[in-house]
């Protein structure tokens, strides 16, 4: 059971240190808010786009990009018919009028949407979550927090695995989980009951466990792996902040 | 069981505490599921942040809501980063209101419910309209976004309504249903997270 969407490769943004993949998003995300107008941002997605692309997880995007396209259109929809600037009417469907001003809007919110989506595939896609917490870790994240995050990786799977577990024991004692929407919503405390017992009593197990093992210590912390930052990394950070810079000055100065 | 204790905002991070996190993310998580395999209409995706706050006071509350909304961003859902604050607000809200008694009977937990989901409006609203211009992508808050900004309603205000309808009956839900189950856990596992320190004293 896999709930992150990052995919496994051996691309150039793969190898690249975590860090430095969190640079890019950010200043990725920095610069949809920075730059204005339309072309700006769409050649910021541009891109983002060419970024995945060399990453090979393209396809992997798209399937985020479709998934969210009913918002975009929602955009459109709303902001043609009752934007506060809307002045020209563009196009007339029946009783309903769109108007330019508002579809613009909507294209400069869904370029909005894509550019955040993008920008944050670029760290989700190519990260192993687990990557990025180890390197916080060595940056100063105290350990207690990145034992939290990454235990919220390993539990989920196991939770899924209950989860299904506990469905069918409750349906083989005749729980209904079909029909009107009372029965569907009555079905939902005898699932989620004893799935949060159960792991409620096993934190008891695995505070003692942790305990046990020195996880309250001060000490200072060793790794099990060598941090490896390729030599490409340097470049790769200055360009990026090389792009912060111009889309700082672009804004400056117009206006 | 709860109003014992004296200060609520005290900070205590035990072992076992902090082990509650993780396993609150994850609660969130399986309700989403359940509640999509079950086909509701509800998103239920807090049932574990409220539930922490329920057992472990207001920074847990808090805190487990902002490692869900942490994760979830950088490894699932980009746009769940920028909800960051709703989560915490959540967690902290409940943790606060369920130790000073607001989940001792049934009608007590509906109206925490009914805070929840206003609170949650209210800090959802600015972030909408910052990144949105105020509308949520739920179809049905959109429409009635569409309708009142029509009839001339001002922008925060039809963005408010928008959210507080798409979060009325789910927080509701959600404070309910965690008040169910809270309310059926053991005692002695109530007791554990509430503060009793048995794991350090062993």
């Amino acid at each position: 059971m896999q709930f992150t969407l990052f995919v496994p490769g051996d691309s150039w943004m793969h190898r690249l240190d975590p860090m430095s993949k969190v640079l890019l998003t950010v200043i990725g995300l920095v610069c949809t808010f920075l730059l204005p107008g339309h072309l700006a941002p769409a050649l910021l997605l541009a891109a983002s786009l060419v970024l995945l692309a060399s990453a090979g997880v393209l396809r992997r995007s798209t399937a985020v990009f479709a998934g969210v396209s009913l918002i975009a259109v929602t955009f459109f929809v709303v902001q043609g018919l009752v934007y506060a600037g809307n002045q020209h009417p563009a196009l007339a469907i029946g009783p309903v009028t769109f108007y330019r001003e508002g579809l613009l809007l909507g294209l400069r919110l869904t370029l909005r949407l894509y550019n955040i989506l993008a920008s944050s595939l670029i760290l989700i896609l190519t990260n192993r979550p687990s990557d990025l917490v180890e390197s916080l870790m060595r940056r100063g994240l105290p350990s207690r927090f990145g034992y939290v995050i990454i235990a919220v990786l390993q539990i989920i799977p196991t939770m899924v695995e209950a989860s299904a577990r506990i469905t069918d024991a409750q349906r083989s004692r005749g729980m209904e989980t079909e029909g009107s929407l009372w029965v569907r919503l009555r079905a939902f405390i005898p699932l989620m009951g004893p799935l949060v017992t159960s792991s409620l009593i096993a934190t008891e197990e695995r505070a003692l466990a942790l305990e046990v093992r020195g996880f309250a210590s001060n000490r200072r912390l060793t790794f099990l792996h060598e941090e490896s930052i390729p030599g490409y990394a340097w470049p790769v950070r200055i360009a990026a902040l090389a792009v912060l810079a111009l889309g700082i000055a672009g804004r400056v100065m117009l206006s | 069981m709860a109003t014992q204790r004296k200060n609520v905002w005290a900070f205590r991070f035990t072992t076992l505490s902090l082990v509650l996190i993780p396993v609150a993310v994850g609660i969130n998580y399986v309700g989403k599921l359940f509640a999509s395999a079950l086909k509701l209409p509800l998103w239920l995706d807090s049932i574990g942040t409220v539930l922490a706050g329920m057992l472990a006071g207001p920074w847990i509350g808090a805190i487990s809501g902002a490692v869900n909304n942490i994760i979830f961003g950088i490894t699932a859902d980009p746009v769940s980063f920028w909800y960051l604050i709703t989560s915490i607000v959540i967690g902290l809200l409940v943790g606060y209101l369920a130790m000073t008694g607001w989940i001792r009977d049934f009608p007590r937990a509906v109206v925490l419910g009914l805070i929840v989901a206003l609170a949650a409006a209210i800090v959802s609203t600015p972030i909408n309209v910052f990144l949105w211009e105020g509308t949520t992508g739920n179809i049905w808050g959109d429409g009635l976004y569409t309708i009142l900004r029509n009839g001339g309603t001002p922008i925060w205000i039809a963005s408010f309504i928008d959210e507080l309808v798409v979060d009325l009956l789910d927080k509701v839900a959600t404070v309910v249903i965690s008040f169910l189950i809270f309310k059926a856990l053991p005692q002695r596992l109530t007791g554990l997270f509430a503060g009793q320190d048995q794991v350090e004293r062993l």
